[in-house]
């Protein structure tokens, strides 16, 4: 027990570096082979047809059809594999080089986002919404999509027309823009931007300074792995993962006030003895004391991350893929939260707190003028 | 704490509890003991488009009233009135409603909520709004200059200068009014124009119908005004939402409007459901086996503090669960979770470290309010901001979050304690261990273990001391 008590954490801050540099130069990667493969720098990321905007394609089948599983399978089946085809995809490609655009077979392939189904009786159709060729809003490509969007439209009703003879089907494509995403995007952003600044404050006035910065940044880090680890995983980014990143946010400056709150407990339990210390003196007990703090908190944040893990795990497990898609970015963040109260904060802290207090101490050993005792030196 | 009064608390506490349950799960409507028209409170909680599907409507730009200068500035326009839109619908209760634009045409989601295809209708038939003097019974226009040389208005004061629009509830009269907002250009308007009719009478005219011409008493600079005229709610709720249509920047037609199922499919809220229930009890399991009796205690805490969670979500109007609301419940339960461990585990310290079982619970306590009053504070300051600054779902989680964190730290300090207090009665200090309590073997005797630990912990500083000293 109390050799892990004296285990050295802050001391080591390079090594707990390198981990999200790791993780970042990964998602570097990540992001710039599937940007160049797909010739887009959007695809680099996966977005979601929430943020990137997307088309809808409708087709009135009615409620005999759709409220009969076997059915409905067969026709979503068919649908699907219209929708996936590489034929078309060729066709579109072929289209793009005469508009002057280059993109990849596997770029013009549609990807669905969400199936649903609409209207009651002979009127409900079964709506599909996938991605638009790009989320890039110019003129080629928006020409693009509504050439991909028509020549969807045509195959599916060719098979309807030769399969049930029946060609009055309604089915229709439209397209549809993310504008609204866009400033969900800017508003959410900003709203996460304006908390972190007045948790800082409250955690300045609370604790000290420096706690507020050392948590504010492990805040940072928190969220940047999570967008890394989403990079990686391919995982598809739309309305969830801003929950997702707001969850994590929120939960897990609640880690890092743990620590930090054992530390100011620690700190006042030692009194005000730090202003006789010389410089080397106080790097060695402010991290010796960060150190203790984090070891004595060690169980309760094991402990509650793990409970919460349970809960979100589950809820992946049972829920349907678009929960999932939610459920993965919490467990990276929930992940990436425990490691940075644990070690980034605390380490971040002592690195700021002991530039400071050998600074104090130099300028007060400097005003005495007497420099006699090893260690200390004026400036 | 007498035993007696123990076995009372505890004993109003299971039955609130199951009564919790039941009301809360179980759906009365086949006639059993009687009962046809009691649903579960569960499932009085609204839910959004994600997870229970809705309607949606799809609006047109009435381009045969649009002016040249404004077919110019359509796309910022398109973008205002899908911004007027956004604030009416979530002024209106529909916290979750989507909009977005295609091709010049306006698609609005709602979940299916309280009638929503009323408000389709609505929105799609704006009013026109005016105020104007009035007198002798006829309509004075406001934007004339009169001849006694009075201040009058240079623009006509019409719908766009109306921010939002509500309805009230007049005490005097039992009618409802429709309240009404102005913009910043709105509030200048009206007051100049109450001071220059101050005394006279003002009258309001919806679609250059007559509506009311009350008297004005003083000038009114607030930037509020109400309309009464004896309207019933629905009459009132029709006006305002009418009023604020008519505010926006673009007429709009509704072309077409139908029914939207789930985007996460059916299964998800029952997945939601499960995974909660599932969730919580290996939680349940999980403290109980780590902390013993202080598991159990906490336990009973957290299903009471999930029940009235529940109650709360399900009572709350401006609550429409969607995937980011169960993030938040999610999440508010983690918190509750570890407000618990984080004093379970003070106690286990304070016990390790020589107090008696009975203060190392009181000192857990206390000790550990400092970290968990300030963890949850940041969490309700970000709660906060996400529902004053973030867009309508991203408030959604942000109500959710609010009210559970909120609830969790009365369960957390108040009510785990009250049982833990409760089930202490019943056991001594030879029971620790069914606390999950432990000395520190390697430490000795309890006394001076508490030295001991003293001297660990400041040991580089008295050495300090000395060498200060030496000095």
């Amino acid at each position: 027990m109390k050799k892990i008590l004296n285990a050295k954490i802050v001391e080591k801050h390079w090594i707990w570096a390198i981990a999200p540099v790791i993780i970042f130069l990964v998602a570097v990667i990540a992001f710039t082979s599937f940007a160049v493969t797909n010739k887009d720098i959007t695809k680099g990321i996966n977005i979601g047809i929430d943020f990137a905007g997307g088309s809808i394609l409708t087709v009135e089948l009615g409620s005999d059809v759709l409220n009969n599983q076997e059915e409905y399978n067969k026709h979503y089946n068919k649908i699907e594999s219209v929708l996936t085809s590489n034929e078309i995809a060729k066709q579109v490609v072929e289209y793009a080089k005469t508009l002057g655009i280059d993109i990849s077979e596997s770029a013009a392939v549609a990807s669905i986002s969400y199936v649903q189904t609409s209207g009651s009786g002979s009127e409900m159709s079964l709506v599909i919404k996938y991605d638009n060729i790009s989320s890039t809003f110019d003129t080629k490509t928006n020409e693009l999509t509504t050439y991909r969007n028509q020549i969807l439209e045509n195959e599916i009703k060719d098979y309807y027309t030769n399969e049930y003879q029946d060609s009055s089907i309604t089915i229709s494509t439209s397209y549809i823009g993310a504008t609204a995403s866009a400033s969900l995007i800017r508003t959410a952003l900003i709203a996460v931007c304006v908390s972190l600044l007045f948790i800082l404050i409250y955690i300045m006035i609370r604790f000290e300074i420096w706690s507020g910065f050392a948590a504010i940044i492990g805040l940072v880090h928190d969220v940047a792995m999570m967008v890394f680890l989403v990079i990686i995983f391919r995982v598809q980014v739309n309305s969830a993962f801003i929950a997702a990143l707001i969850t994590i946010v929120s939960y897990s400056i609640n880690n890092t006030i743990v620590v930090f709150d054992r530390v100011r407990e620690n700190k006042k339990k030692l009194g005000g003895s730090f202003k006789n210390d010389v410089k080397n003196n106080v790097v060695e007990m402010n991290n010796k004391m960060v150190n203790e703090s984090i070891m004595q908190t060690l169980t309760r944040s094991i402990n509650s991350t793990i409970t919460t893990m349970v809960a979100i795990t589950i809820f992946a497990i049972i829920g349907t893929a678009s929960v999932r898609e939610f459920a993965l970015p919490v467990i990276f963040g929930l992940i990436a939260g425990f490691y940075s109260s644990l070690v980034i904060a605390p380490s971040l802290y002592c690195l700021m707190k002991n530039s400071v207090d050998k600074r104090k101490i130099a300028k007060r050993d400097g005003l005495k003028k007497s420099p006699t005792y090893a260690g200390a030196k004026v400036k | 704490m007498k035993k007696w009064q123990s076995i009372v608390i505890l004993t109003v506490l299971a039955i609130l509890i199951v009564l919790g349950s039941v009301f809360g799960f179980l759906s009365l409507d086949n006639g059993e003991l009687g009962i046809t028209n009691y649903y579960a409170y569960i499932t009085n909680i609204s839910l959004g488009l994600d997870l229970s599907g809705g309607v949606y409507a799809v609006y047109e730009v009435d381009e045969s009233k649009l002016t040249d200068e404004q077919k110019s500035d359509i796309d910022n326009l398109i973008k205002g009135t899908m911004a007027s839109l956004e604030s009416l619908l979530f002024s209106k209760g529909y916290t979750e409603a989507q909009v977005t634009e295609s091709n010049k045409r306006i698609r609005v989601e709602i979940p299916d909520e309280d009638d929503p295809e009323r408000i389709f209708s609505l929105i799609g038939r704006p009013s026109s709004f005016e105020f104007k003097e009035y007198v002798d019974g006829k309509e004075g226009d406001l934007s004339l200059n009169d001849a006694n040389g009075k201040v009058k208005l240079e623009e006509k004061f019409t719908g766009t200068d109306i921010a939002s629009t509500g309805v009230r509830y007049d005490d005097s009269t039992g009618y409802y009014e429709v309240v009404l907002s102005f913009t910043e250009e709105g509030t200048k308007k009206f007051s100049t124009a109450t001071t220059a009719l101050t005394g006279s009478q003002l009258s309001i005219w919806i679609n250059d119908e007559f509506v009311i011409a009350p008297n004005v008493n003083s000038a009114i600079t607030q930037g509020t005004a109400s309309i009464s005229g004896n309207y019933s709610y629905d009459q009132a709720y029709d006006l305002a939402v009418r009023i604020q249509s008519g505010s926006f920047p673009l007429v709009l037609k509704m072309s077409e409007s139908n029914t939207l199922t789930a985007t996460l499919g059916s299964s998800a809220i029952k997945a939601g459901l499960i995974s909660g229930i599932v969730g919580l009890v290996l939680i349940f399991l999980y403290v109980i086996i780590m902390y013993k009796l202080m598991g159990v205690a906490a336990s009973l805490s957290l299903w009471f503090y999930s029940l009235t969670y529940l109650f709360f979500l399900s009572i709350f109007p401006w609550v429409q669960l969607t995937l980011s609301g169960i993030a938040g419940v999610l999440l508010s339960i983690g918190m509750a979770v570890d407000a618990n461990v984080i004093i379970f585990e003070r106690v286990k310290e304070e016990y390790r470290n020589g107090k008696t079982m009975r203060t190392s619970i009181l000192t857990g306590f206390k000790r550990s309010l400092g970290a968990i009053i300030d963890g949850n504070v940041t969490t309700i300051i970000g709660a906060v901001v996400l529902i004053a600054f973030g867009a309508a779902t991203i408030k959604s989680f942000g109500i959710t979050l609010l009210i559970g964190i909120i609830i969790s730290l009365l369960a957390s300090l108040l009510l785990t304690r009250l049982i833990l207090e409760c089930i202490l009665v019943f056991n001594d200090e030879s029971k620790a261990g069914l606390f999950g309590l432990k000395r520190d073997i390697e430490k000795g005797i309890p006394e001076e273990d508490e030295q001991e630990q003293e001297e660990t912990s400041v040991g580089s500083n008295k050495k300090t001391k000395r060498g200060g000293a030496e000095r």
